[in-house]
């Protein structure tokens, strides 16, 4: 029975030798090394890259680049590594070593070589150390920056030779604070650690803090005072920056609360409609950024940068849309009964999440960060983060077009005469119902925007819409409802208000003291803080 | 006029009518065996408790191609106690004393399970909890199928002061009971392996908490003292994207300060782009990249069911398997669904789990589980990077607090109680 | 003086709502206590608790409609007091657990003993008399609504402000009641009940005490309620609620008026509050979410604001519709109570009292003018169609 069987794995045995006699030829070192990569557990895979790094051979990087980002992989049924690239079942591969493309391999056939954190940690000092002294500018910086968190004493030497080369200013001050970060960890002279210490005291940052902190603990006793000195120093500047950072926070979240105020101040604050349904609205508008990005992620990969630009006019339309059909199906019925619009809005809210639960299903929907609002950068002593930067300057610019519609076209001139004295509006032939429609579907539709905005930071699920409405009710009636002004003010009073609350009393006791604070605010004030006067009160 | 009042009038009337007849008991059929489903289908703990509805509709048509159970088909009643707990309380009283259900699958977050429990009691019943909880109880109409704290959060830290060499600590979690006990045993645990007081802070936020500039902030200065630093995040579910937003936008990536969070699974990462959180990590007893032929069917099979190749699974749902099949194994081992024979029979039951070991029903009415720690992919899933050898068995009552490590629960004779003392020989008091 | 009062209040119709309430507070416990399982007029076992809380939700809608529909505050708060009777009923109900919870701790309760605390803390103290937790369930929300109204009806703070402001109350009071360093149980609450003045709560007889008096409370709530609407003070309110400037401007305290009906109205939440937490088994920060204080003024406006009897009604009809619907149609039962909602409000702007008394009135009215042949006058106490 097993001759033949023997006979044919022979040959079989026989003819894949022959297939890997070339590559076998080649006797690459780094080759071997490559395919090595796959075998054995992380252990094994951290030795073959610290080996890898030994070698000092400049295609490493890219190697160990590709490995760290997760887009390197073993072809089952063979000993060959591959980066891999690409969605759907088939990815478009090429060698690591060479670059050269090996043409599309079913993603069945490929099996990722997986990383974990010690790992990453790993790579990101063995890349930093390769492409210390070649690539860009910009290269050398995150590999000296990269290095600084490391700080590995073997890297002295690796860093003095890049730093003789280095032409540029960012990249070299950069190198020198990844050197003292080694050299305290060093067993060098106190004299260089003195200057050490000082280079990483002029960065002065939380990073520059960490390692200073880190030395502490087995420095000498000649170096402890320049330690405590410096931490000293740093913490001061720190101290000043952190109340600084703490009105950003503030901003931010003050803008956050305008962006989900700001329709309302229009459906509720200039209509007097008690819109219940008002953070539904939100959600619908982070809903159809959801839907645009789906779409765009399904046809159009290359626009994903765009989607909040695209999703921003639709989002306008959907729930404007939205909006002046609730107009003319419940709220028209309704006027001169304020606090009954309370109640349907109700009903309808519930209607709108549950309606969305059943098409969207009751999960986090995805909404991802365009590659512009991702990260942060620093800022003297700041670090501010893209995506609430453009939320503030978003805010702003709603307000800013808000109000100048209101106040500058023909549109906001009938809605401000249609708010404040119906009957007479309608006596100098402006078409009043046609307005009222109009005002609401301007208020959901920035409200829609704001949903928008809101994707970005939060989740878009059906509950969206209630973790807003109460913020925004108070944000309203805090700033004096029919004020748009009152609003902003309001808002971002008490973001800062909240943010400089929490450190001392905890994100919920500072909520609370909020809270107890506008109820005392409106005993003082009751037509709230930018207060409206004349006969416009009354009615 | 007149026509505006006729249709007010028949509109209230056909109001009042059909609300009249709303109270009437639903008459089932004899030839058929009830579960109950409790999970909220609406208000905030939809987005968790849905899937696990889903889940039980699944297994019930699973169990009625194989023929039913004691030669009757299965009936899935389902209700929606709406994310209120005494709604839930309500309905669950409805469920078994109006609909005559054999069993009850249901509940999420402990204050469900805390408030159905006199009505299970009272009306001897049986409910299977899916969810991972603080512990602290054992009750003898319930079977905790999810994770007891020693399932799960221990495991985790060893993970991480061994493997990462770990040594500064923040325990950050949302304000209810099962942060709280989990960090106050985590605490407890910390300091015995030497952990000093100022080298652990605990922070607790509310509940959708959606503005974490100030306290991801907190964490990056607490991470500047020089030692190496980790989150142990019991962040309850809806706080939790932003809170990962914040972290990935400020920059602190998996390598400086990994997270590794209790409540963070598939479902909860579907909501979220994974990039920036690549390495981050969580502690569970299944994971869906669980490379086994019993997962894999399942996951086939379960999207087959839903009609969607993108639906994930996740740990509760297995809870929901592991229950699901013992409450069934046992109802044929006792030959009948009454509450007594069936109780009595569970104990003891094993069947495999879908991550290839064994689950064994424990007369503390836990399960014995495998503890596995993944880390984030970019796909969304979990890379299992660290398991037990084995499985553990919870434990109802922790053994790193003063005021429960003498405490056993043991549901079988001579003991039969949920608390027993082991140093007084005695029953505490209540269940 | 008072009886005279109370007297007066009993007029034809007051008479027929507390009669039928005491026919409920008696009937519906004896069905179920003694006729036997299986009889068709036997009232299921737990239908008793469930129907003792609609009778808890009714005196709520009550109350709220004591303020609302007479004297014109629309508050958004009112779930807070309904709550701080519960807790105060809680509380005591937890006391009586004494050392039969988990930890078998005589004093504390398991939440402390869980929390490291070691000593009660003094805001605990007395509650294990029921006397003392009865007299907390009517001083507390008592207390706050006179400290809340004092402050804003001085300030004549009113309309939306005074709304968006009692939602505000009952927010941080949500958010503080989450804390567990407050004492309260945090999230969970409190719960595990074990029994009442010495009768187990979980046994027939006293769930059936519990509705008897949920009944009898919501007769007397019924009662008072149309004493002060019947009494001059009633009047006053009306005014208030019609004309609030007019009224002060004739020479009337206006803010001790709405001081007097806002904490009364605050009291009998509590009571209802009170009744409400033995019968369900739980009480926790739940209670205090705002749209729970919605929901309220959803039930008073569905049956019919500005009566007594309206509220009553709404509020049954309004929860056993959501106890009937999340039964059968769990996926869609909250289109249907949305829709219930928007379709009131626009279709029945009075409520279904409203509606009907309308309906009766028009009858009337329709008689009147075909025997006189101008029927005028009759037909000015219909209300004015919704769209103007």
């Amino acid at each position: 029975m097993s001759a033949i069987r023997l006979a044919i794995s022979m040959i079989a045995a026989l003819l894949l030798l022959a297939a890997a006699a070339p590559s076998m030829a080649q006797t690459d070192p780094l080759q071997a090394l490559v395919r090595a990569l796959p075998k054995g557990g992380y252990g094994d895979r951290e030795k073959v890259i610290l080996e890898l790094a030994a070698t000092g051979d400049a295609r490493v990087a890219k190697v160990l680049d590709a490995l760290g980002r997760g887009d390197l992989y073993a072809v089952k049924d063979s000993a060959a590594v591959v980066t891999a690239t690409g969605r759907g079942s088939t990815m478009d591969t090429a060698d690591p070593l060479s670059g050269e493309t090996l043409g599309k391999m079913d993603k069945g056939a490929l099996d990722r070589i997986r990383v974990n954190n010690r790992l990453r940690r790993a790579i990101d000092s063995a890349v930093g150390q390769l492409t210390l002294m070649g690539g860009s500018p910009a290269m050398r910086l995150a590999a000296a920056r990269s290095m600084l968190k490391t700080a590995d004493p073997d890297s002295i030497e690796v860093l003095d030779k890049a730093i003789a080369a280095e032409s540029d200013t960012a990249a070299r001050i950069a190198m020198e604070e990844a050197r003292a970060a080694a050299v305290l960890k060093s067993a060098a002279p106190l004299a260089d650690k003195v200057a050490a210490v000082d280079t990483l005291v002029a960065r002065g940052d939380r990073e520059a803090l960490a390692l200073l902190t880190g030395a502490r603990g087995d420095a000498s006793a000649e170096l402890l005072p320049a330690i405590g000195a410096g931490i000293a120093t740093i913490e001061d500047r720190l101290a000043f920056w952190s109340a600084m950072q703490n009105v950003w926070y503030g901003l931010s979240l003050g803008s956050v609360l305008l962006l989900a105020a700001i329709g309302l101040a229009i459906t509720f604050g200039v209509m007097g409609v008690i819109n219940m349904a008002h953070g539904e609205i939100v959600m619908l508008g982070a809903y159809t950024t959801f839907a645009v990005q789906e779409v765009i992620r399904n046809s159009f990969p290359g626009l994903f940068d765009y989607s909040l630009a695209i999703a921003l006019p639709l989002a306008f339309l959907v729930t404007g849309a939205a909006g002046i059909a609730i107009e003319r199906g419940i709220i028209r019925w309704l006027y001169g009964r304020p606090l009954e619009t309370l109640l349907a809005t109700w009903g309808l809210s519930l209607i709108l999440q549950q309606a969305v639960r059943t098409i969207f299903g009751p999960n986090n929907r995805e909404v991802g960060n365009p590659s512009w609002m991702s990260g942060a950068f620093e800022l003297w002593g700041l670090s501010i983060t893209w995506n609430r930067l453009w939320i503030v300057v978003f805010a702003l610019i709603v307000f800013a077009v808000l109000l100048a519609v209101l106040n500058r076209t023909p549109l906001g001139l009938q809605m401000r005469a249609v708010t404040q004295n119906r009957r007479m509006a309608s006596s100098m032939g402006i078409r009043t119902p046609w307005v009222d429609a109009l005002t609401f579907g301007l208020g959901s539709g920035i409200a829609g925007i704001a949903g928008v905005a809101l994707s970005q930071i939060d989740n878009v699920s059906p509950n969206l819409g209630q973790s807003y409405i109460i913020d925004s009710f108070m944000v309203v009636v805090f700033g004096g409802v029919g004020n748009l002004w009152g609003t902003l003010v309001g808002a971002l009073t008490l973001g800062v208000a909240n943010k400089f609350l929490e450190p001392y009393a905890g994100a919920v006791l500072g909520k609370i003291l909020i809270l107890v604070f506008i109820i005392l605010f409106i005993q003082r004030r009751p037509r709230g803080l930018f207060a409206l006067k004349g006969r416009a009160v009354d009615a | 006029m007149t026509l505006n009042l006729t249709r007010r009038a028949t509109l209230a009337a056909a109001l009042t009518g059909a609300m009249a007849l709303s109270l009437g008991p639903v008459r089932a059929a004899d030839d058929t065996i009830k579960v109950g489903v409790l999970h909220s289908l609406s208000g905030t703990m939809a987005i968790s408790e849905t899937t696990l509805k889903d889940t039980m509709l699944f297994l019930i048509e699973e169990q009625n191609k194989k023929g039913g159970l004691l030669g009757k088909k299965l009936e899935a009643v389902v209700v929606d106690p709406a994310s209120d707990w005494p709604l839930f309380a309500e309905k669950a009283r409805e469920l078994v004393s109006v609909n005559k259900v054999a069993a009850v699958f249901g509940c999420w977050t402990s204050v469900s399970r805390k408030s159905v429990l006199p009505v299970f009691e009272e009306l001897n019943s049986i409910l299977f909890y899916p969810v991972q909880y603080e512990g602290e109880e054992s009750q003898r109409n319930v079977f905790y199928t999810g994770a007891a704290p020693n399932q799960q959060a221990i495991p985790a830290v060893d993970y991480l002061m061994n493997e990462e060499g770990v040594e500064r600590w923040v325990l950050a979690g949302t304000d209810y009971v099962y942060p709280r006990t989990t960090n106050k045993i985590l605490e407890q645990y910390l300091k015995d392996k030497g952990v000093a007081a100022e080298d652990i802070m605990i922070n607790y936020t509310p509940f959708g908490h959606s503005d974490w500039q100030t306290i991801v902030s907190d964490i990056k200065a607490f991470g500047s003292a020089g030692k190496k630093t980790a989150v142990v995040s019991t962040i309850n579910g809806d706080a939790n994207v932003p809170f990962y937003k914040e972290l990935g936008n400020q920059g602190i990536s998996a390598t400086d300060i990994p997270v590794v969070a209790f409540s963070v699974g598939e479902e909860e990462l579907a909501g979220i782009d994974t990039g920036p959180l690549v390495g981050h990590l969580a502690a569970w007893n299944y994971f869906q990249s669980v490379d086994t032929p019993e997962n894999q069917a399942f996951i086939d099979k379960w999207r087959a069911f839903t009609g969607n190749d993108k639906r994930v699974t996740n740990d509760p749902m297995e809870a929901h398997v592991i229950g699901f099949n013992l409450w069934v194994q046992a109802v044929e081992k006792a030959g009948t669904t009454d509450t007594d024979a069936v109780l009595e029979a569970i104990v003891g039951l094993e069947t495999p789990n879908l991550t290839g070991g064994i689950a064994k029903m424990l007369p503390n009415h836990h399960v014995t589980k495998p503890v596995l720690i993944g880390e984030i992919q970019d796909d969304g899933q979990f890379d299992v990077v660290w398991e037990t050898e084995g499985t553990v068995p919870g434990d109802a009552w922790s053994d790193f607090l003063p005021e429960s490590k003498m405490i056993e629960a043991d549901w079988t004779a001579p003991i039969n109680c949920g608390n027993y003392n082991t140093e007084t020989k005695a029953c505490g008091g209540g269940s | 003086m008072i009886t005279q009062t109370l007297f007066r209040a009993l007029d034809r119709k007051a008479i027929f709502v507390v009669l039928a309430l005491l026919v409920v507070a008696v009937a519906v416990p004896a069905s179920n206590l003694y006729l036997p399982a299986g009889h068709p007029l036997r009232v299921p076992n737990h239908f008793v608790p469930l129907f003792g809380k609609y009778l808890t939700y009714a005196m709520l809608a009550l109350a709220l409609d004591l303020v609302w529909g007479y004297c014109g505050i629309l508050s958004l708060g009112h779930g807070a007091f309904f709550a701080l009777g519960g807790y105060a009923m809680g509380m005591y109900l937890m006391r009586q657990i004494g050392d039969r919870g988990v930890y078998a701790n005589p004093i504390l309760p398991d939440f402390m003993v869980f929390l490291n605390w070691k000593e009660l803390p003094w805001f605990w103290h007395g509650f294990d008399m029921f006397w003392f937790a009865a007299l907390m369930v009517v001083l507390v929300p008592g207390l706050l609504a006179f400290v809340f109204g004092w402050f804003a009806f001085r300030s004549r703070v009113t309309g939306v402000y005074l709304s968006i402001i009692s939602q505000a109350m009952t927010y941080a009071l949500l958010l503080a009641f989450f804390r567990n360093d407050m004492g309260f149980g945090g999230n969970n609450g409190l719960t595990d009940f074990k029994d009442i003045l010495g009768a187990p709560l979980q046994s027939g007889t006293t769930r059936a005490a519990l509705f008897a008096a949920s009944a009898i409370a919501l007769a007397l709530a019924f009662l008072v309620c149309s004493a002060i609407v019947r009494s001059k003070l009633g009047k006053v309110l009306v005014a208030v609620r019609d004309a609030e400037s007019r009224t002060r401007f004739l020479g009337y305290r206006v803010d001790h008026y709405k001081l007097f009906a806002f904490t009364a109205s605050a009291v009998m939440a509590g009571i209802a509050g009170a009744l409400y937490v033995p019968q369900v088994g739980i009480i926790n920060p739940g209670e205090f979410a705002p749209a729970n204080s919605i929901e309220i003024v959803i039930w008073t406006a569905v049956g019919g604001r500005g009566t007594l009897i309206g509220p009553i009604i709404g509020a049954v009809l309004v929860n056993a519709g959501k106890s009937w619907f999340t039964g059968i149609f769990p996926e869609f039962w909250l289109f249907a109570l949305g829709g219930l909602f928007v379709a009131v409000t626009i279709f029945l702007p009075k409520g279904i009292v409203g509606a009907f008394t309308g309906g009766w009135s028009a009858l009337k009215a329709r008689r009147a003018s075909a025997r006189a042949e101008e029927g005028t006058g009759l037909s000015g106490d219909l209300e004015p169609s919704p769209a103007e």
